[in-house]
């Protein structure tokens, strides 16, 4: 167990190095740099700017400089943000948004999970259709198109909750909801479908037909069993939600680092689209590690060796 | 209920569908997103209108004197000398006051300075300081100008702004020094800041002798580049966190929450005559303008600028909105580039460039009806431009119209090029190339032109919509036949408006256009010191430019704006750009509500 374990988080290495190699070649070969503004820049500034940034160099040059600063945890200077350097702004935004992260996970979890349960234990009745209109509708609906809805009805009509900005718990709510709302419906559907294929197992026929408790087959032998494959995308939707979402930090003013996906990319503010790729890739490829270590804790079948 | 959640969710909607050209540029109106527009006024100040010196007080005041606003988007910078971006500039207006600066009619006024002497050949300037410190408690001396202004034009800096000393002696020289291959050794760099001439005899004299008799150079003096800056400042580690900033304007940095929030409160040590009434101004950071009207409309922030241009009609017709509508006049310009062709290698063969052909360019220009143009894509907000240079700017020529939109003229003059150019019909023209950055909201100003055309003359045009850097590359590059384009003043002066964005090879001059009877009106402006005589040069240089269809101007700008009415005492201006009054924090109050 423990060497497979080391085996795969070593495999995360060849991994980061094979994004950071295809990001990087990718964002130089599109058009413009960072100095790019509708009023230019003078053509001499520009190449001094050029050479302090080391954008002058060969992109080899480039990218062996880069490493060399990545693997002693130095991130560069921002290009955009000229009087400060990635790791801060990284570290500014992080917990922000790994927090909004976290919360709309529990909150996709507690919700999705028992809404699937539901639907399938009330299979083509009432429940069901209740539970798997919710999940359409959620699957369907794209975050920003929530998050404004969210805005206008509690926000803008009811004054509930403030608009944006991210001061204190009732600026959390409507981002967590508008952020939780996919991968609730996701969750749902996954645990519904996963939970209707277990029903009609042997298994539980056995122990339904042996006289257990319904409520004992369902959590003891339904539940735990359907919740293998649930588990299975809940590693990826943890990584996509505490990387952040682009849209959600941009409709509700929060300070987190989602928002530097894109903006990164259109300011060409390669060191720091750099780290945020770094980082989404580092969080997908760690958290697929340890939702495999839950199987095996889950299921006790599989076993690692 | 309806109506204005329509709005909003159109705004959002559209604004999210197309995050990708989210890039800031310095000045208003020059990415002219959805956001700026000129109305039927040509009328300076538009809208509640303050005096820098006397603060109006109508009402009580609030016991909480604090502003709410939006900046939308973190600063690149608070360093002065390196500013560039808007969301900048909105700040450091609050923060520092240069040595002369404008007044709300664009005057220039004493501000730092409180006289200056100019020598009998106009060349040196003799300025007198007034008693002031910084917010640190220093006295603000000459040398920190000196030092301000060396910093800016010093190569090592790399200043976006630099260019604004080229007027000093020896400016110049240090210019080119910057792209210098290979590049200039320190020893060079300091010989030449030496000889650049800039002076301090004693802590409150500042001389500055000039190469060339001066013409704009107090404009440009005006920007927030020039303010005095201290060496043990700017040289300290996290110079422009809040805990070390300082600052010689009527405010100081109190906070500087990245990407989240900046708190100013008043500089105790301000020297200026009015003190501000405010104790706090709060500044959010929404990258979002469709955020940032939801939280006008809840009361989160007090003003917002400009209103984005999805809601301008909601809230024309909402009854408590309409009442807290104004329009702005700001020093802008919406234009179309045609492609001049100069120095665009595909374009040495006319036929394959059409727009090289100048009857080509007057046919577009007269197909135009710039008034529908202006009503269908801003929301009607603008003046009508078929110049470049703003109204109230000396040397603007508003009347002048050479093209009026005609079609039948059009087709005349289509027929005239396609002759010239040997096409028997526009249909024959290859596709012509038209480029915009996308996401900016301006996918139907592009549309309604090329749909224009086609109907006028059957031309066929691709539209190219960008990311924003890549629109900017091929667009220099003379890419594109046509393209969109814009501009907004950094200080209100002609040589600011034509210089560089016409002139053979200028820095800007992305419609590729030359012409030396253009360029010869432009330098002998520029040596001009006589300001009406100045203003006749570039009057007729604007003219050469209408004439010659050298781009499709369209339109002034007028900005959207809303004022919560408890907002007191603006001075607005026609150079503001994100808040109202941007550049007199210190008159604003907020009344009892």
């Amino acid at each position: 167990m423990i060497s497979y374990l080391a085996r795969r988080i070593l495999w995360i290495i060849p991994v980061l190095f094979a994004v950071s190699v295809i990001t990087f070649y990718l964002m130089h070969a599109v058009p413009g740099g960072p100095w790019d503004r509708e009023k230019r820049l003078p053509a001499a500034v520009q190449a001094r700017l050029n050479a302090e940034y080391g954008l002058d160099q060969p992109l080899y040059v480039q990218y062996i400089d880069w490493v060399g600063g990545f693997v002693q945890g130095d991130l560069g200077p921002s290009y955009r943000y000229q009087d400060r350097r990635v790791n801060d702004i990284v570290a500014d935004g992080f917990g922000t948004t790994f927090q909004l992260g976290i919360m709309a996970f529990v909150v996709a979890v507690v919700i999705g999970i028992p809404l699937g349960i539901v639907a399938a234990l009330g299979h083509n009745r009432p429940p069901d259709y209740l539970s798997t209109s919710v999940s359409i509708i959620g699957i369907a609906t794209p975050s920003f198109v929530l998050a404004i809805l969210l805005v206008i009805v509690f926000s803008v009509q009811l004054r509930w909750f403030p608009t944006g900005g991210w001061k204190g718990p009732e600026t959390w709510v409507l981002p967590t909801l508008a952020l939780a709302g996919f991968p609730i419906a996701v969750i749902a559907r996954y645990t519904r479908a996963s939970m209707l294929e277990v029903t009609r197992k042997d298994y539980i026929r056995t122990a339904q037909s042996k006289g257990l408790q319904r409520g004992a087959v369902v959590s003891r032998h339904m539940v735990r069993n359907a919740l293998i494959p649930v588990v299975t995308i809940l590693g990826p939707t943890l990584a996509f939600l505490v990387t952040g979402s682009f849209i959600i930090e941009r409709i509700f003013n929060i300070p987190g680092v989602g928002q530097f996906y894109l903006s990164s990319i259109s300011t060409r503010d390669y060191s720091l689209l750099m780290a945020m790729t770094m980082l989404y890739a580092f969080a997908v490829a760690f958290l697929n590690v340890v939702v495999d270590v839950l199987y095996a804790y889950i299921d006790p079948r599989i076993r690692y060796s | 209920m309806q109506k204005r959640f329509i709005g909003i969710f159109a705004s959002l909607a559209i604004i999210v569908a197309a995050c990708g050209g989210a890039t800031t540029t310095s000045a208003p109106p020059a990415s002219g997103p959805a956001t700026s527009g000129p109305s039927a006024t040509g009328d300076m100040s538009a809208s509640p209108s303050g005096d820098a010196s006397v603060p109006p007080a109508s009402g009580a005041l609030a016991a909480e004197q604090i502003l709410n606003i939006d900046i939308s988007g973190e600063p690149p910078t608070l360093d002065p000398n390196a500013a560039q971006d808007s969301n900048s500039l909105t700040v450091l207006r609050a923060l520092h006051r240069p040595l002369v600066y404008i007044d709300k009619d664009l005057e220039i006024v004493p501000a730092l300075a409180e006289s200056w002497e100019v020598s009998d050949d106009a060349k040196t300037f003799t300025f007198k300081l007034r008693d002031a410190k910084y917010s640190n408690g220093d006295p603000i001396v000459a040398a920190d100008l000196v030092y301000s202004w060396k910093r800016l034009i010093d190569p090592r800096t790399a200043a976006p702004y630099s260019y604004v000393m080229e007027e000093v002696a020896g400016g110049p020289e240090l210019l080119d020094m910057a792209g210098a291959e290979p590049a200039a050794s320190d020893a060079d760099i300091v010989a030449a800041l030496d000889a650049f001439s800039v002076e301090a005899p004693d802590e409150k004299t500042f001389v500055v002798t000039l190469a060339t008799p001066a013409t704009y150079f107090l404009s440009a003096m005006t920007l927030w580049v020039g303010v005095p800056i201290q060496e043990k400042w700017i040289t300290s580690e996290g110079a422009t966190e809040a805990a070390n900033y300082v600052s010689s304007g009527p405010f100081m940095l109190d906070t500087w929450e990245h990407n989240s929030e900046i708190i100013l409160t008043p500089n105790p040590n301000w020297y200026g005559d009015v003190k501000p009434t405010l104790t706090e101004i709060h500044m959010s950071m929404s990258p979002e303008p469709a955020q940032a009207m939801a939280a006008y409309e809840t009361g989160e922030i007090d003003m917002i600028m400009p209103v984005p241009g999805e809601d301008v009609e909601r809230v024309k017709g909402d009854d408590v909105l309409k009442a807290e509508y104004s329009e702005q006049t700001s020093l802008g310009i919406t234009y179309y580039n045609y492609n001049n062709g100069e120095g665009v290698a595909r374009c040495a063969d006319a036929k394959a460039c059409p727009t090289t052909n100048k009857n080509f360019r007057i046919a577009l220009t007269q197909a135009i009806d710039k008034k529908s143009f202006q009503d269908t894509t801003f929301a009607g907000l603008g003046v009508i431009a078929n110049s470049f240079v703003m109204p109230g700017i000396p040397g603007a020529i508003p009347d002048y119209d050479p093209y009026p939109f005609d079609l039948a003229a059009a087709k005349d003059s289509m027929d005239k090029a396609l002759g010239e150019l040997g096409y028997a019909s526009a249909a024959e023209i290859p596709t012509l190339k038209f480029g915009y950055n996308s996401g900016s909201g301006h996918e139907p100003r592009v549309a309604f032109l090329a749909q224009a055309w086609e109907e006028a003359f059957g031309l066929k045009t691709e539209q190219i919509g960008s990311d924003f850097s890549v629109f900017l590359t091929q667009r220099t590059a003379g890419d594109y036949d046509l393209a969109r384009n814009g501009w907004g003043a950094d200080y209100p002066h002609a040589n600011n408006q034509l210089g560089g964005l016409f002139t053979c090879g200028g820095g800007n001059n992305d419609q590729q256009y030359c012409n030396e009877a253009f360029d010869d009106l432009l330098t002998q402006a520029a040596a001009e010191a006589d300001q009406a005589a100045q203003a006749a040069l570039y009057e007729e240089a604007g003219k050469i430019l209408a004439d010659d269809a050298a781009s499709l101007f369209l339109r002034w700008s007028v900005t959207p704006q809303l004022i919560k009415p408890y907002v007191s005492g603006l001075t607005p201006t026609p150079m503001d750009s994100q808040i109202p009054g941007e550049h007199f924090y210190e008159t604003i109050q907020i009344l009892e509500h």
